[in-house]
C-alpha cells in the first residue's frame, strides 16, 4: 500500500517537473548552439594531429629564407639556387598541407553542426511525443481565458499548458536571456 | 543569363537566338551612325520614345533596354535614313510603332524603375551590413525594450500574487501594453534603420510602394515586440506559480 503511494507521489513529481524538463532542454540546446563554434574548433584540433608538423615546416622555411638572405647570389649561385629550389618545394608542400587541413576542418565543422541539429530535432520531437496528450503544467482554466484552448493545444485539457506553447515561450525567453552572450 | 536578359524575358521581349547576330550588327551600325549624325541623342530619343525620360538617370539600363528590343529592329535599321533624309520620317514611323508598343514599353519602364529601387536597396543593405553587425546589440536592447521586459516580468509576479484570483491573466497584460503605447513617446527613439531584407526587395519589385512596406514592417516589428512581451510575461507567471506551488506544498 505504501509502495503504491510512493509510486504515485513519484509520478506526480515527474509530471510536476515536466515544465522544468522542457525548459532545461531548451536552455541546453540554445547554450550548445552558442558554444558550437568553439566546441567544433576544439574537436577539430583534437582530431588533427599534424598541426605540429605544419608549424615545423613553417619554421624550416623561415630558417632557410634567413640562410638564403646571407648567401650572395653572385658568389655562390649554385648553392643559392639549390636552397631556393628547396624553399619553393617546401612552400608548395606546405600549401598543399594547409589546403587539405582547411578542407578537413570545414568538413569536421559541418559534421558537428549536422549532428547537433539532428540531436536537437530528435530531442524536441521526443519531448513533443512524450507530452502530446498531457500538459506540462496545469493552471485554473479561468486564469487563461479566453486563450485556454490555444495554450492547452494539443492536449485539450482545460487550463493545461501544452507542450507547443511552452516550447515557444521557453525558446523566446531563453533566446532573450542568452542574447548578451551570443 | 544576366539581369537585363531576365527583365526582358519577364516583360515578354523574347528574342530568337538567330536574331542576336543581326541585332548586334544593327547596334554596331547605329553606333557608327551616331558618329556621323550631328545630334545622336535625338535619334536615340526617338527610338526609345517616352522610355528615355525615366531611363535617363540610369544609363546602363537605358542601353540595356535598347539592346534587348528585338521588335525594334526595324527602327534600328532605318537609322541610316536619318543621316540622309532627316529625322521627320523616322519620327513618323517610330510614333506609329510606339502606339502599338506603348503598353509593354510602359510595363518595362515601370519594371526598370522598380528594379533600380531594388538595386539601390541592395546597395544600401550591403553598406549597412558591417555597421549592423557592430551595433546590433545596442540596437536590439535599447532602454525602452529593457523597460518593457522588466515591466512584463514584474507584472507577472504581481498578477500571480494578487490579481489572478479574480480575472484572466491576459487582462493586466493588455492594459500594460496599452500603457506602453502611451509611454513609448516619452522614451528616446533610437534611430531605427529600416531593415532591408529579401522580403522588402521582393515586395518592392512586385510594385508595392516603399512607404507601405516600411509601415507594414514597422507594424510587424511592433507585433513581434508584443509577442516577446507576452512570452516573458507568461513564462514569469508560470515560473512564479510553480515556485509557489512547490514551496507551499513543501511547507506543511
Amino acid at each position: 500500500m505504501s509502495e503504491q503511494r510512493v509510486e504515485a507521489e513519484t509520478a506526480t513529481d515527474a509530471a510536476a517537473a515536466a515544465w522544468l524538463l522542457v525548459l532545461s532542454s531548451v536552455f541546453l540546446c540554445n547554450l550548445l548552439k552558442i558554444l558550437l563554434p568553439s566546441c567544433s574548433s576544439v574537436i577539430s584540433k583534437l582530431l588533427q594531429k599534424d598541426v605540429e608538423q605544419e608549424s615545423q615546416m613553417r619554421s624550416d622555411i623561415q630558417n632557410m629564407k634567413q640562410e638564403l638572405a646571407t648567401i650572395s647570389m653572385m658568389d655562390e649561385f649554385a648553392r643559392y639556387a639549390r636552397l631556393e629550389r628547396k624553399i619553393n618545394k617546401m612552400t608548395d608542400k606546405l600549401k598543399t598541407h594547409v589546403k587539405t587541413r582547411t578542407a578537413q576542418l570545414a568538413k569536421i565543422k559541418w559534421v558537428i553542426n549536422i549532428v547537433f541539429y539532428i540531436l536537437q530535432a530528435a530531442l524536441m520531437i521526443s519531448l513533443i511525443w512524450k507530452y502530446y496528450s498531457e500538459p506540462v503544467t496545469v493552471l485554473p482554466s479561468k486564469w487563461l481565458a479566453p486563450l485556454e484552448r490555444l495554450v492547452a493545444f494539443p492536449t485539450g485539457v482545460a487550463g493545461g499548458v501544452g507542450i507547443t506553447c511552452w516550447l515557444v515561450v521557453c525558446n523566446k525567453v531563453v533566446a532573450i536571456m542568452l542574447h548578451p552572450f551570443s | 543569363m544576366n539581369s537585363e536578359e531576365r527583365i526582358s524575358r519577364i516583360m515578354g521581349f523574347h528574342r530568337p537566338k538567330a536574331d542576336d547576330d543581326t541585332h548586334s550588327e544593327t547596334k554596331l551600325q547605329l553606333e557608327q551612325d551616331k558618329s556621323t549624325i550631328p545630334v545622336p541623342s535625338v535619334s536615340k530619343r526617338v527610338v526609345l520614345g517616352d522610355t528615355v525620360c525615366s531611363l535617363a538617370g540610369t544609363a546602363d539600363h537605358g542601353s540595356s533596354a535598347v539592346e534587348h528590343k528585338g521588335e525594334k529592329k526595324d527602327l534600328f535599321n532605318i537609322a541610316p535614313e536619318v543621316g540622309s533624309d532627316g529625322t521627320t520620317e523616322l519620327r513618323q514611323r517610330s510614333r506609329g510603332d510606339l502606339m502599338e508598343q506603348r503598353t509593354p514599353q510602359h510595363g518595362l519602364d515601370q519594371y526598370l524603375s522598380r528594379f533600380d529601387e531594388a538595386m539601390k536597396l541592395r546597395n544600401q543593405l550591403m553598406s549597412e551590413k558591417p555597421s549592423q553587425e557592430n551595433g546590433n546589440a545596442a540596437e536590439e536592447f535599447d532602454s525602452f525594450r529593457i523597460f518593457r521586459l522588466v515591466g512584463c516580468a514584474l507584472l507577472a509576479i504581481g498578477v500571480r500574487a494578487f490579481v489572478c484570483k479574480y480575472l484572466s491573466i491576459f487582462a493586466p497584460f493588455l492594459t500594460l501594453q496599452l500603457a506602453y503605447m502611451g509611454l513609448s513617446q516619452y522614451f528616446p527613439k533610437s534611430e531605427k534603420k529600416t531593415k532591408t531584407t529579401v522580403l522588402t526587395a521582393a515586395l518592392l519589385l512586385s510594385g508595392i510602394p516603399a512607404e507601405v512596406i516600411s509601415r507594414s514592417m514597422d507594424t510587424y516589428s511592433k507585433m513581434g515586440d508584443v509577442f516577446t512581451d507576452l512570452c516573458v510575461y507568461f513564462f514569469t507567471f508560470i515560473f512564479c506559480h510553480e515556485l509557489l506551488v512547490f514551496f507551499c506544498s513543501e511547507a506543511p
